[in-house]
């Protein structure tokens, strides 16, 4: 049995080409893909993310107790500010990845994967141990937007017009016609945008609001194509687990400097199993699962995520190879249907978004 | 879902017409399949010359998200290919009757009997929309 978002029948009112997606009827695509991915480049479009999870740490201890889950630094991150990082066991593998708002002293939120809810709930309730803190999942709650693209800001004033000034990925716990809401500066597109969470009626009414108001209501593929774009790494391709971070390019989100958090000693020291590379290809398209070979036709990783990208018109992949066998200059072939492809490995993410 | 269905083609199980004139079979994906595909942005068929058996795969046409492959509604040698298609896939969702992908040399005119008429497909399309 699938679980629908509150929003589910304004889906398919818009006649939106429903999917089961981590065991939730999702809307995957309502005119085009391309369409969708390119109001969110060059105007603005809305996502309901709804599915997503969302947990609230309360108390003397909720930043301590967030911190010592998470690799990333909480602690010193500044209040109002929103942080990206894994969530990793002992052994340093990957449970899931997540953001963490700093709200107020006593009051964190975190927004976890779907998929992922139950696994992550468990595992955070069963280190709360000695620290004073009231932790709850009250995803059934939360409905969430993403409202992206470079009109977000304007779109939104509209509505909420007290909102204050914020700078990238922060955080405001503010009211919208009257009920509370909790605005904040990210999203999964590489662009600027907001992610809107709130109860089931207030999200309805602004989801209906920005209906009115000419935002494109926007699918998962077209969110698939917007962050594999900007190369955002999704759970359950580039992150699972199996791998830790140092394993998918996410160094920087590992805050070895921190006095303890959980998998500190296991990625501490850490060789790297894998490394994920950033490749183009002049011709055809890679598609998750497709093997990487290196010059002499030898497989030395696996597509993790792939697509046509809609900016460049060109197919894009990320792409997991065994450390060890990767030297300086290494050329890549991706095997699509049994012919070899030449791909560029790039350094910088394949399209740059205009988040600020 | 409203789709075009012309009276004078063929059609298989898999969303392919077929026009037959004579010995020869011009090959494409029909209107349903355009549109369940959405934005078609890569199409690979077989270059003049290559045997193709009916059934089996010949080539694919992919959309942003997804792969699909092209099942050969008849046996026979490729006689030509649309290389404007292969160049600009999306014209198979600005018309996917004009947009036709191989012409086939038919080598069993048997096998023609078993493709699915206009109103056959019709009924297909709308028991499994």
């Amino acid at each position: 049995m699938t679980q629908r978002t509150s929003l589910f029948q304004k889906h398919v009112d818009l006649k939106a080409k429903i999917v089961d997606f981590a065991g939730w009827d999702m809307p995957v695509q309502y005119t085009s893909v391309k369409d969708e991915v390119l109001a969110v480049r060059q105007k603005v479009g809305v996502f309901d993310v709804s599915h997503m999870g969302e947990f609230f740490a309360e108390g003397p201890d909720a930043i301590a107790f967030v911190d010592h889950l998470v690799t990333n630094n909480i602690q010193e991150a500044p209040m109002g500010k929103a942080i990206y990082s894994p969530l990793c066991r002992e052994n340093g593998t990957v449970i899931d990845d997540l953001i963490v708002y700093k709200l107020a002293p006593q009051r964190i939120l975190i927004c976890v994967n779907a998929s992922n809810i139950d696994k992550d709930f468990t595992w955070m309730k069963s280190h709360v141990g000695k620290f004073n803190v009231k932790f709850t999942n009250q995803s059934n709650d939360y409905s969430l937007l993403a409202l992206q693209g470079p009109q977000t800001e304007a779109t939104l004033r509209a509505f909420i017009p007290q909102l204050p000034s914020m700078e990238y990925y922060s955080v405001w716990e503010g009211e919208c016609f009257g009920k509370p809401v909790i605005l904040a500066r990210t999203g999964y597109t590489g662009e600027d945008g907001f992610e809107i969470f709130g109860g089931h009626h207030i999200i309805a009414e602004l989801w209906d609001g920005f209906m009115k108001a000419g935002v494109t209501p926007c699918g998962l593929a077209s969110r698939d194509v917007l962050r594999l774009e900007v190369c955002y790494p999704l759970y359950g391709h580039e992150l699972n687990d199996e791998v830790t971070p140092l394993d998918a390019a996410l160094g920087w989100t590992v805050k070895q400097a921190k006095p303890a958090f959980i998998g500190k000693e296991a990625l501490s020291g850490y060789k790297p199993r894998f490394k994920l590379v950033k490749l183009l290809v002049e011709k055809g398209i890679p598609r998750e699962g497709y093997a990487v070979c290196d010059g002499e036709d030898k497989v030395i990783g696996t597509v993790t995520s792939g697509t046509m990208s809609v900016v460049l018109n060109q197919g894009v992949a990320l792409a997991r190879v065994e450390a060890d066998k990767v030297t300086p200059g290494q050329k890549y072939f991706i095997d699509i249907r049994q012919k070899k492809y030449a791909a560029t490995p790039t350094s910088k993410a394949f399209v740059q978004g205009g988040h600020k | 879902m409203s789709t075009q269905i012309p009276k004078n083609l063929k059609y298989t199980k898999e969303h392919e017409w077929v026009l037959i004139e004579g010995d020869t079979a011009t090959i494409g994906i029909t209107d349903f399949a355009q549109s369940a595909l959405g934005d078609i942005v890569f199409a690979e068929v077989p270059d003049v010359g290559t045997s193709i058996a009916q059934g089996a795969t010949f080539g694919v046409v992919e959309s942003i998200k997804s792969v699909s492959d092209l099942y050969a509604p008849l046996s026979g040698e490729v006689i030509a290919k649309n290389n404007d298609v292969e160049g600009s896939p999306e014209k198979i969702n600005a018309g996917a009757y004009e947009a036709w992908l191989i012409k086939v040399k038919v080598k069993n005119p048997g096998e023609i009997a078993q493709l699915l008429t206009a109103e056959a497909y019709d009924q297909f399309c709308q028991t499994s929309a």
